[in-house]
């Protein structure tokens, strides 16, 4: 089945087989005979009109300085660029004689640009472009150019600064202890959240670009020491060869680079929360950074990822394994509790206890539908109704859930139309679902379900036996970017497995994933854990009273 | 190559242990109990020394040629057609075993649990799961293979754990009653069975390091033998070698007698859950070793185009070979031994005598090359 997955994929997505076709439309309207760059400034700035048009947004300010009067241009985009900042640090200094003509070499055409660079403004982030393409790039993303007439190269001031929202708590990821910082939809400031948290030297951001009318920044954030150099190189290739006109979501780029597109399950796992992505960055996996949005995509993923929640790593231990085994026991839940009872209730009623059967057929009395058509209408209504309230104002949900409880829990069983039990089965079923931590795994889970159901209504439990071997063939068929899905389950190490399904104290963590395949898989020394200094086991409570010592004199010699 | 895969050696040792085990629990006790009545469980234990004979024999073999499978290595031996006849001969027994499986899975599944539906059903979506899993690859197979062992182990144990309360463990003894003969007459049956590491023959090229599978392969025919001894004592001591030997399936009779608490009763049917996953990497091993033996004897380049008509071919023996579950249950005590002892034992050892002659009389050097 994957093999043909792997088979349609090649047919319909072909990677890097096709010609090299031009990045960018920009780049292919340098190329006609009409745009041909120009080194004086009045034919550049014509054709920076051209090539721009008429937007309200695009500023030119053009003037002239120095005793010769060398003609300059600055062209930022209103809103992108800090106005502000462009005033004081790059026309303020050209415009002022005070300035300009302080140095002893005289500004002249030919000496412009470097004395500029190099002397006049007051600026930190400064880099040439080559051409005027390249800095129309730069301008489109919140750079400001300045344009020298008789000057090929253009300098362009890193002047980056639009309306950010500022870091605040992930909604969807919430959690009761930990950072309440969540990433934003500005790359810099996420950037910047990182680094904050790893101030390592070896923290690298790659920067690769994808989309060719949005030409969306795509960071590539990973450990260089650490990272697995195929993995990495191979999601290079990946998100090289991603060639469309948008980019908006990094669900884009998921899809683009997953390595089973047809698959019902998500094989790269995203979060909004920086201290989850920092915590999966120092563990060797490779953080895949979109502009333009707070979801930030995580290599390899590995299917039991999805059991494990950000909290589980800061509160005690117990607590972490105890949830660990309620998110797998639930993830179950959800998938074939409505099945498995239909299955038992239609074919296996011998495996019930007598008057657990004997209540259930009381309430099955007079209900005209077969189980496995009450299982399936009441799970279609139950999505109706949640799909009906997601996007719904607050106050307007609230009517749609009271309207779908009543209709669903009172009016259907004392109409007769469905039983309680299918109701409980549906609610609990329901609720699982929403214990799992992970949106786009459970989505895959209630997906699921109803070929499920529909197995064990025709087969009973051997249906649904078949129906999670085909499944489990599909899983074990899945791998992100190398790393068997079902690892550590399946190809792992005991230590792995063990890391996976508990969570131990953070002093036994001394290895990475082995999974992985890092550069380097210890972590820390073995124990790490502070001890008590040597010799003093009284407890200083005794030691400030005094207590102990008199009633146990050389106590603690002995011990 | 026909698969690119590989397994690591606990994979192929696995796979081995599930193709062993996985319907050899449903039809030996009651067989081997039969002949050898409380000293069935002998029986077992004395049947693998067949199996780890097969298994050297093997190791010799893939040892002797590296990176080929039985039907290659036949070939290399014997001459191409000769080699290619005795290649189809290995087809031909694994999907007649494949479809003995099956057959005997689905009878079971049907005669106590689903009585009124169809035994086409059950033959047929099984052989359709294991079709898609031998598409998928013999690396898939053996990562599902990992999963479900768990299961399957976890279930049995627990079973046998639930149903001390009913042992007597009078019913074992005396212990040899009747001298050895009885029960080396009875260890011919999970002799069958235990003959089964065959598929170790066609797995070892495709393991990582085949020099680890005799050890991996020992110790599944080991614990495959060792849980399979502990099932049927667990029978006798319930029910009695009288009362054993007359089930069909005994270890279902016997998950019946458990009750705990008036809760946990009657879930026979939670364990024929866990079977049906064992079963059904049995017949994925089986069908995926003759696709890749066919493909390897009449040259293909890829082995999947020859995996579905195989499978219509096992659907189709299914019905063909056995009218009903009785003559499979005497086919396998009486006929099966002597049949797959031609397999199992005799060929396998008529190429190592063949391999020996040759290097040692005219002094032909079978030379390990890689492909």
């Amino acid at each position: 089945m994957t093999n043909a997955f792997s088979l349609l994929r090649k047919i319909i997505r072909p990677r890097s087989t096709r010609p090299a076709a031009p990045q960018t439309d920009n780049e292919a309207a340098a190329k006609k005979p009409e745009n041909v760059d120009s080194t004086i400034l009045k034919e550049r700035l014509a054709l920076i009109k051209n090539r721009l048009g008429e937007s309200n947004d695009v500023v030119i300010r053009e003037f002239s300085t120095g005793s010769t009067e060398v003609k300059m241009a600055v062209l930022f985009i209103d809103g992108l660029a800090n106005k502000q900042l462009i005033n004081d640090a790059i026309i303020k200094p050209l415009l002022s004689t005070t300035i300009v003509n302080h140095y002893p070499e005289k500004l002249t055409a030919k000496n412009a640009f470097d004395l500029v660079k190099n002397n006049i403004v007051f600026y930190s982030e400064i880099s040439t472009a080559p051409d005027l393409t390249q800095a129309l790039k730069m301008v489109l993303s919140g750079d400001t150019d300045l344009f020298i007439d008789g000057e090929q190269k253009v300098l362009v001031f890193g002047t980056r600064a639009w309306e950010k929202r500022t870091p605040a708590e992930p909604e969807t990821e919430a959690a009761v202890r930990g950072s309440r910082e969540g990433f934003t939809e500005t790359m810099r400031i996420n950037t910047s959240l990182l680094r904050r948290r790893i101030k390592h030297e070896n923290l690298r951001f790659e920067t690769m670009k994808a989309g060719r009318r949005t030409v969306t920044d795509v960071n590539l954030v990973y450990i260089s020491d650490i990272v697995n150099q195929r993995t990495l190189e191979e999601v290079r290739r990946r998100i090289a060869a991603i060639d469309t006109d948008a980019i908006l979501e990094s669900g884009y780029i998921e899809e683009y680079i997953e390595d089973y597109p047809f698959s019902i399950f998500p094989q790269i796992e995203h979060t909004e929360r920086v201290d989850k992505a920092a915590a999966a960055v120092i563990e060797g996996r490779i953080l895949i950074m979109t502009d333009n949005t707070p979801f930030m995509l995580i290599v390899p993923t590995t299917f039991f990822q999805y059991i494990s929640a950000a909290e589980d790593y800061y509160e005690r231990p117990y607590i972490a394994l105890f949830l660990r085994f309620l998110r797998l026991f639930v993830l179950n839940i959800a998938l074939f509790l409505p099945a498995a009872y239909v299955a038992v209730v239609t074919f296996h009623q011998e495996m019930l206890p007598t008057p657990l059967l004997l209540s259930i057929a009381a309430t099955r009395e007079g209900i005209p539908f077969p189980v496995v058509a009450e299982a399936l209408v009441m799970e279609g209504t139950f999505e109706v109704l949640r799909e009906a309230g997601v996007r719904l104002p607050k106050t307007v949900g609230q009517a749609v859930s009271i309207v779908g409880g009543l209709v669903i829990g009172d009016a259907a069983i004392r109409a007769g139309l469905v039983s309680p039990a299918m109701v409980i089965i549906v609610a609990t079923t329901a609720i699982s679902t929403f214990a799992i931590p992970a949106y786009n795994a459970a989505v895959s889970i209630r997906l699921l379900r109803f070929p499920l159901i529909f197995l064990a209504g025709i087969m009973g439990l051997y249906g649904l036996i078949c129906g999670l071997i085909l499944i489990l063939i599909h899983l074990a068929g899945l791998q992100s970017f190398g790393v068997p899905y079902l690892s550590p389950l399946v190809h792992g190490t005991f230590s792995d497995v063990v890391k996976t399904f508990t969570r131990p104290p953070w002093w036994l963590f001394v290895r990475r994933p082995h999974m992985l395949g890092l550069q380097q898989s210890r972590r820390q020394a073995t124990n790490t854990f502070s001890r008590k200094p040597e010799g003093s086991t009284r407890e200083l409570t005794h030691d400030a009273t005094g207590e102990k010592r008199q009633n146990q004199p050389g106590g603690e010699n002995d011990s | 190559m026909l698969e690119k895969g590989k397994i690591s050696p606990r994979q192929s040792g696995e796979l081995l242990f599930i193709t062993v085990f996985a319907t050899s629990i449903l039809i030996v006790p009651a067989v081997t109990t039969s002949i050898a009545a409380q000293d069935a469980w002998l029986a077992i234990l004395l049947s693998t020394l067949p199996g780890f004979f097969l298994l050297g024999v093997l190791s010799w073999l893939g040892g002797k040629h590296p990176g080929q499978t039985l039907f290659q290595y036949a070939e290399t031996i014997l001459g191409k057609w000769p080699g290619k006849l005795f290649g189809l001969l290995y087809v031909w027994i694994m999907l007649q075993t494949a479809a003995t499986t099956t057959r005997q899975f689905s009878d079971y599944l049907s005669t106590a649990f689903m009585p009124l539906t169809p035994l086409s059903v059950f033959t047929l979506s099984l052989i359709f799961l294991s079709v898609v899993a031998v598409i998928s690859g013999l690396e898939v197979i053996a990562r599902m293979n990992e999963f479900i062992i768990l299961l399957v182990v976890a279930f049995l144990m627990l079973v046998m754990v639930l149903a001390l309360p009913n042992w007597e463990p009078a019913n074992l003894l005396p212990v040899l009653a009747h001298g050895l003969v009885p029960v080396l007459r009875a260890s011919a049956t999970p002799a069958v069975f235990m003959g089964e590491v065959l598929v170790a023959a066609v797995l070892l090229p495709y393991t990582t390091r085949p020099q680890r599978t005799f050890a991996a392969g020992a110790a599944a025919l080991l614990s495959a033998a060792f849980l399979l001894a502990a099932g049927v004592v667990a029978a006798i001591a319930i029910f009695g070698p009288a009362l054993v030997s007359v089930f069909r399936f005994p270890l279902h009779m016997f998950v019946r007698t458990i009750n705990i608490g008036d809760i946990l009763t009657r879930f026979e049917v939670i364990v024929m859950v866990t079977w049906v996953a064992g079963v059904f990497i049995k017949l994925s091993v089986f069908l995926y070793c003759a696709s890749l033996g066919l493909a390897q004897v009449l040259g293909l380049r890829q082995y999947r185009p020859v995996v579905f008509p195989l499978g219509i071919l096992v659907a189709v023996f299914c019905f063909l070979f056995f009218e009903n579950i009785v003559e499979i249950t005497e086919g396998i005590k009486s006929v099966a031994p002597k049949v797959y002892a031609i397999y199992y034992l005799v060929l396998p050892l008529l190429l190592v005598i063949i391999t020996v002659v040759r290097e040692k009389i005219f002094g032909h050097k079978f030379q390990a090359k890689r492909q």
